[in-house]
């Protein structure tokens, strides 16, 4: 007899339950639950930070005045802007059942995404971030975990998608890295208003073959309420909020990055008097704007002399410009795209 | 690297480790003991304290890493549960206690450089140290004879090559 895929619809749900019944579901699955397909809609716009993330990448004054709640969620990622216009889906299964190798776990558990994208008119494809694109656009966000025993990768269909407001929820060093910010986000992430009946049915299709599994229609366990009640109240503590202990956190952002889409992010950094932000694309840099004194009528050319720069290079471009050059240098080294 | 005692915690000199080896293009270092399933190495520092890291497989079966933590000095640790939490490629993920003990002291050189556990696994990218609470009944489950090592982390790569989570 072949095993099941509980496809589980929550519908538009609280910000806080678009989070916590997911994770509901994987504390379930981790306890014996079978494997479950997830969708769930937030009725109201919010904002989410990955696991390790620090919350002064987000602007909580901004969000405290526009009435955003902040949660923290259990899977990886950055800070990202959540809304009605968004419909999430979460592929939920054992540990066991899953690749030990993450890249291939997450490879293994979007692929079905990509199909169901395809089936549903998007010329979808993942790229080699296991980044769901069509063309160099991302299409939709994702994250992983282990939660327990259970390995869950959720991500998103984005129907409307408000850049300029998932842009300002963010904690940015200036206007400058929030204007460069918001133009690469309107550049690298797209919505795909695709019809949702369609998009779900598909998911369904694409994940139960993809997994051997026979999808039927589930609803939560009595011990994933259980855990609901519990998640509800965790989620909602300050202690929760502010996340793991990681005394080096602070040490470890001695730039201010912000990743857009894989291989595309932004920077704000200093180094003395020096500054720079600047918007990197695939390993070269995209714009820069710089400070530094004694630079002065030569800002706009070394501003130019660094588009299309690989990073790397950086250091030897600016060279040219003497001391402020060097100080400038100094700055860039401390930004790594490698790790946002 | 080399013990060199401490009242009521282990302290590491930072010369290169012992035994480094090549294995089909991994370094491997052949001083420590292995867990087979979750390739963290376990260096006994005395009779019950150890350092613990992730070999250089485990690391490049990870993706790049992008955080690290742990739980907090003094928690109780068992084996086969986790330490602490792997980000990488936006998976996060358990860091699997090979011993069971009480968490003596996180690397937070690491915690502020994930990558370092990348470059340099067996030495200054070692993640916790632990004071053993059941050493002489765990740590003759883990690997240990150079030999053995050496066999087994073959057949991981292999086995990884051939499933294509490893470069050939």
């Amino acid at each position: 007899m072949t095993d099941v895929l509980r496809v589980i619809d929550f519908g538009r749900v609280t910000p806080l339950r678009s989070q916590t019944l997911w994770h509901a579901v994987a504390y379930g699955v981790s306890a014996g639950a079978p494997p479950a397909l997830s969708f769930a809609r937030p009725s109201d716009p919010y904002v989410c930070v990955g696991y390790h993330r620090g919350l002064d990448e987000v602007d909580e004054q901004y969000c405290r005045a526009e009435g955003l709640p902040v949660y923290r969620r259990m899977v990886g990622g950055g800070p990202v802007y959540l809304d009605v216009g968004q419909l999430f889906f979460q592929i939920c299964l054992p540990a066991r059942a899953v690749p030990a190798s993450r890249l291939d776990a997450l490879r293994t558990l979007l692929a079905p995404a990509v199909t169901a994208f395809r089936a549903a008119g998007v010329a979808a494809w993942l790229d080699d971030d296991t980044e769901i694109c069509a063309g160099d656009r991302k299409i939709c966000g994702h994250g992983a975990g282990q939660i327990g025993d259970a390995v869950v990768v959720c991500g998103n269909l984005i129907e409307r998608f408000d850049h300029e407001r998932a842009t300002r929820v963010l904690a940015l060093a200036d206007q400058a890295q929030r204007a460069e910010t918001l133009r690469l986000m309107r550049r690298y992430v797209a919505a795909t208003p695709v019809d949702t009946a369609a998009f779900r049915a598909a998911m369904t299709s694409a994940y139960a073959g993809a997994l051997g599994l026979a999808a039927a229609a589930g609803e939560l366990t009595a011990t994933e309420l259980d855990r609901l009640a519990e998640l509800d109240g965790r989620f909602t503590s300050r202690e929760w909020l502010a996340g793991p202990a990681m005394a080096g956190r602070a040490q470890a952002r001695r730039a201010r990055q912000v990743k857009v889409r894989s291989g595309v992010w932004t920077f704000a950094a200093e180094s003395g008097d020096a500054r720079v932000v600047a918007s990197v694309v695939r390993g070269t840099v995209n714009r820069a704007h710089l400070t530094a004194p004694g630079l002065n009528d030569s800002t706009e050319a070394a501003q130019r002399a660094l588009a299309g720069v690989p990073l790397a290079s950086v250091p030897d471009v600016l060279a040219r410009f003497g001391g402020p050059g060097r100080q400038l240098a100094a700055a860039f080294a401390a930004a790594d795209g490698k790790r946002i | 690297m080399a013990h060199t005692g401490g009242d009521d915690r282990a302290s590491w000199t930072a010369t290169p480790p012992a035994g480094l080896v090549q294995v089909l293009g991994f370094p491997l270092v052949l001083d420590r003991l292995y867990h087979s399933r979750t390739h963290m190495w376990v260096l006994p520092a005395g009779p019950d304290v150890a350092r613990i890291g992730m070999d250089r497989l485990g690391t490049e079966t990870s993706g790049t890493l992008a955080q690290l933590s742990f739980l907090a000095v003094g928690a109780e640790l068992a084996a086969g549960r986790p330490f602490g939490q792997l980000e990488a490629a936006k998976f996060v993920g358990p860091l699997v206690s090979p011993v069971s003990g009480t968490m003596l002291a996180a690397n937070q050189a690491v915690v502020a450089d994930p990558g370092l556990a990348e470059r340099d696994p067996y030495g200054d990218g070692w993640l916790i140290e632990v004071s053993l609470s059941d050493a002489a009944g765990e740590l003759p489950a883990l690997l240990s004879a150079p030999d053995e090592i050496i066999d087994w982390f073959v057949g991981k790569v292999e086995d990884y090559q051939l499933k294509g989570w490893i470069a050939q």
